[in-house]
């Protein structure tokens, strides 16, 4: 598939700059765009149960956010430097920006360094076909670092809030570069509705990276992706083939649980694994493992509009983003959900 | 001075080291402050790749000379025990054979006998020859294997059959040297863009495989492993997914 045809018509207003909570609303006070088989419906989040029936399985991410933002110094001036993932306490892959609002890349040398606080960070190398990316080795554990100096990372579109914003109620090991967003909206009361219907809950961890990637390379399956931690323990492998077997739907809140279900997928079914994952879902190679995805809305020339262009090919999203568009759904990690389901409730 | 960065004091030593997936792999330890033993048959070239990896603020040992050479193996040996450990043996260096490939039942009785002394029996001397260094340093080995070792294709006879022979031996030292915490594994790095790449394919363009400098997340991840978790495993650096058994 071309990048060029990750695209869509977006007015540039749609984009949603804080939380609801921040005034006063609650987090599932938010919009829910249904996508089943080409029909689109508007509800609210609160409807959420409706449109799942017992027997379904929605599978969570646990990863928390950590504050993986840090102010530092370098041959360029004062910079930001965002924690992307970990390999050890000294090692990660970093994103060095000029600014939360100014991207690089920055004419950064191999081998130079950075100072973050009173600890030295050496930006080893690129990141193999993403130049935005560096490998970083510090002297100090970064675990620390982030602990003294990190603050949430953020971009240009919306101020930084403070780090339980960034939490979800599955929120349970520390790990992820930003939050993984689709579940913020699920609160206790959505939760009691959706296991009243029957709807089970299952875990699974992925620490996700720095933001959705944008694809660079001229067609989508060639871009190079950065590798994230994840597992899926053998309870949830256990729950999500027994869900297939009695003829329920898997939903994965958020593309990071795409990510991991479907690197833990074999065509005898999904299976225990822990590693590290690159997996680029995307038309290509299309999904296996689920059969929903409930998430937000995604930029244009993305890695996740490519993961859900491969639920609804791109037709399909254009589709469904215009409905979001002309209906004025909001954008980003604040903004509204998508619902989207490969077949609907039985009637 | 530099200021002291990560872990000085590991010690690894790469066979193969003057260019392609060793030297890219050596420049990445040392950049990670790695003690570093380099070695490959081509002198000048290793020459320039010592001094380079050199300016990259590690301390570098260079040891021109063929893995297939007992006297050789034992002066990269030397070189280790001078620092007392050894953390992390690469056996990277590789012999194609004959070019162009020949067919198996046409190849040479000589021409195995060289790559397989070169791809199997060196390593598997190596690390007899550095056990109590490995030992010491609770050390990973890891054999730099092919997907030719399983893929059965024509005219890879020679090198995929002495790579699968290779893949049984790190499989089987694993087993054999878990309980003196040393650590194994194999490594199919995939294509690259390498000279012994293009040696294999004469003539051909090559220029859409991509730089061994695409593996070096996986060193980044695998290096990062606690070895005895990972032993016995055979990883492909360009998947998808790197997996740690549960």
């Amino acid at each position: 598939m071309k990048t060029a045809e990750l695209t869509f018509d977006r007015p540039p207003d749609r984009v949603a700059h804080e939380p609801p909570e921040i005034r006063g609303r609650s987090r599932d006070d938010v919009r829910l765009l249904v996508t089943v088989g080409g029909e689109h419906r508007h509800a609210r989040f609160e409807d959420l149960p409706s449109f799942l029936a017992a027997g379904d399985l929605l599978v969570v991410n646990e990863s928390a956010a950590i504050p993986a933002s840090m102010a530092a110094e370098s041959l360029h001036g004062s910079i930001l430097l965002n924690l992307s993932t970990r390999f050890r306490s000294h090692l990660w892959i970093a994103e060095p920006r000029w600014a939360f609002d100014k991207p690089g890349p920055l004419p950064i040398q191999p081998g130079e360094g950075l100072k973050v606080g009173a600890a030295h960070v050496r930006l080893l190398s690129e990141y193999p076909g993403i130049p935005r990316l560096w490998f970083a080795l510090s002297d100090r554990p970064f675990d620390s670092l982030v602990a003294e100096h990190g603050r949430p990372i953020h971009y240009g579109y919306t101020a930084e809030w403070p780090m339980d914003t960034y939490e979800t109620m599955f929120s349970r090991v520390p790990g992820s570069a930003e939050m993984p967003s689709a579940a913020r909206p699920i609160t206790s009361r959505i939760r009691e509705a959706l296991e009243g219907t029957g709807v089970r809950i299952a875990p699974i961890l992925l620490h996700t990276g720095v933001s959705s990637l944008e694809i660079e390379s001229p067609t989508v399956e060639g871009q190079a992706m950065y590798p994230e931690p994840f597992s899926v323990t053998p309870e949830t492998a256990l729950a999500v083939n027994r869900t297939h077997a009695a003829g329920g739907r898997v939903v994965a809140v958020g593309t990071t649980v795409v990510r991991a279900l479907e690197s833990a997928w074999t065509p005898e079914g999904v299976r225990p694994v822990a590693g590290f994952t690159r997996m680029f879902v995307n038309p290509d190679r299309g999904v296996h493992a689920v059969d929903g995805l409930l998430t937000g809305f995604h930029d244009p020339v993305t890695s996740h509009l490519a993961l859900l262009a491969a639920f609804l090919g791109i037709d399909g999203v254009r589709d469904a983003y215009a409905e979001a568009v002309r209906a004025g759904y909001l954008w980003h990690e604040f903004g509204d959900s998508h619902l989207v389901l490969a077949r609907a409730n039985p009637t | 001075m530099e200021p002291d960065l990560g872990d000085p004091e590991r010690v690894a030593l790469i066979t193969g080291t003057s260019r392609g997936l060793g030297r890219v792999l050596a420049g990445f330890l040392a950049k990670q402050g790695y003690g570093l033993i380099v070695t490959a048959r081509n002198g000048v070239e290793l020459n320039a790749a010592g001094a380079d990896l050199r300016s990259r603020g590690s301390p570098v040992v260079s040891v021109g000379g063929d893995v297939s050479d007992a006297a050789h193996r034992q002066r990269l040996v030397d070189a280790a025990a001078k620092w007392g450990r050894l953390d992390l043996l690469v056996n990277n260096a590789s012999e194609l054979g004959d070019t162009p490939l020949p067919p198996l039942a046409e190849a040479s009785r000589e021409n195995l006998r060289r790559v397989f002394d070169v791809n199997v029996l060196g390593p598997i001397a190596l690390v007899r020859e550095a056990l109590p260094l490995l030992e010491r340093a609770h050390g990973l080995v890891v054999n730099i294997t092919s997907d030719a070792a399983v893929g059965g294709y024509p005219g890879w006879g020679v090198y995929g059959a002495s790579k699968a022979a290779l893949d049984l031996a790190s499989k089987t030292l694993a087993a054999e040297l878990k309980d003196r915490g040393i650590a194994v594994v194999a490594v199919d790095p995939g294509d690259m863009r390498t000279k012994m790449h293009q040696d294999a394919y004469p003539g051909q363009d090559i220029s859409d495989r991509p730089l061994p400098e695409v593996t070096l997340p996986f060193w980044a991840w695998l290096l990062s492993q606690d070895p005895m978790k990972v032993t016995g495993q055979r990883f492909q650096a360009q998947a998808a997914v790197w997996e740690v058994p549960t």
